[in-house]
């Protein structure tokens, strides 16, 4: 049932001039089909960069000097792959599920802000630990250099230059999660008041 | 008001008839003639760039489209509309960037929050209804859903079944929304 116009704001808002968007189901498929491209042109380009990275990976892990070496770009190879992976899978913009009216507004938003507060969250495990192993090996290998060992000042200099990044990045999700698990928990109080 | 309810009842029993694609089509033309112009308000409630906001009326529209193939009667189709609207458009909102999503209030907060517009009141309509946006457009996405339902006219039942809150709910929040506008509108007319 409708209400009576009882409120000014109410006629204001419902007497608004419109410009009466039209879309026929035809354009209405041509725009999902253009939705779908977007998703594709997108996992293309990922693709791109993952064979670029692992085609200059690749070439150093052919030149490498010895089986370390080489052990240290196959990791990186191994990892970026990785990280590629769950960016296509965590990151794509989806459609909207079909049932997606049968979800009330709490529910929907409340999972959509709970997909996002899970991928942040969880950076570690997914975008930053895969890249861990290679980085371990090239510091093996810089030390263990038979012929010109890299001094232990830079290597402890460029370690802690990678780790200060590696801690910024997942401090920063970090504080974006918990800003998510906020509006998440306003969500639920406000699904269990007045019950 | 009974005029759109009688042509949900008309676009229901289409439903029943619609079993393919092309019935799913015939569905939604009538579903968008129906509620176009309110999904065209819903949108300018969500995005206030005009670009943006013609991309998401656009994307709205495809969910809907969609979403017809599921819709189950287990609810009204205006309900259905609705929350295939709000959540597409709870959806936008929370894809932008996420400091913006902790800079809107909710109603409480709108409530206590100094009337920005006193002193420049004026009975001009389309002033009145950029207040009315600017208003909306700073609420967080649970507490839009409500003020929009409030204004299309739906009343606290049909609110709290598109949202999931609870009637009582939604009653609260109905009268803040009467109390935020009283101090915006009603004031503002009456000078």
């Amino acid at each position: 049932m409708n209400q009576t116009l009882e409120n000014p704001a109410q006629q204001i808002w419902q007497t608004q001039p419109v410009e009466g968007t039209k879309m026929s189901a035809e354009a209405i498929r041509l725009r999902a089909g253009k939705f779908e491209r977007r998703i594709m042109r997108r996992n293309l380009r990922e693709l791109i960069a993952s064979v670029i990275v692992t085609i200059a990976f690749g070439y150093f892990c052919i030149a490498a000097p010895n089986a370390l070496w080489r052990t240290t770009w196959g990791l990186f190879i191994a990892g970026t792959v990785w990280v590629m992976f769950q960016l296509r899978r965590k990151g794509t913009p989806r459609t909207m599920p079909e049932d997606i009216g049968a979800a009330t507004s709490v529910g929907f938003f409340r999972s959509e802000l709970e997909r996002q507060r899970d991928l942040v969250k969880n950076v570690w495990p997914w975008y930053l630990a895969p890249l861990v192993p290679g980085y371990i090996a090239l510091n093996l290998a810089w030390v263990l250099a038979p012929l010109r060992p890299t001094p232990w000042t830079t290597i402890l200099a460029l370690d802690l230059f990678f780790a200060a990044i590696f801690l910024g990045v997942w401090k920063l999700n970090q504080r974006a999660a918990r800003c998510l698990q906020r509006s998440i928990d306003e969500l639920a109080r406000a699904e269990s008041e007045q019950r | 008001m009974d005029a759109i309810e009688n042509t949900a009842s008309e676009i229901e029993v289409r439903i029943a008839e619609a079993s393919d694609a092309s019935g799913q089509d015939a569905l939604y033309e009538d579903a968008a003639k129906s509620y176009g112009p309110a999904l065209e308000r819903l949108g300018r409630a969500y995005e206030a760039d005009p670009e943006l906001r013609r991309d998401l009326l656009q994307e709205i529209h495809v969910a809907l489209w969609r979403s017809l193939a599921k819709f189950d009667h287990r609810c009204s189709l205006r309900t259905w509309i609705y929350r295939v609207a709000h959540n597409v458009g709870a959806s936008h909102i929370a894809s932008q960037r996420r400091t913006k999503l902790q800079t809107l209030v909710d109603l409480e907060e709108l409530e206590n929050l100094p009337d920005t517009n006193a002193g420049s009141h004026n009975a001009d309509r389309s002033h009145a209804l950029d207040r009315l946006l600017n208003l909306i457009q700073r609420l967080k996405p649970l507490d839009r859903h409500v003020i929009l339902s409030y204004l299309e006219g739906l009343d606290a039942a049909s609110i709290a079944e598109i949202t999931g809150l609870s009637p009582g709910n939604v009653a609260t929040k109905i009268h803040r929304i009467k109390n935020v506008l009283a101090r915006q509108f009603q004031q503002g007319e009456t000078k």
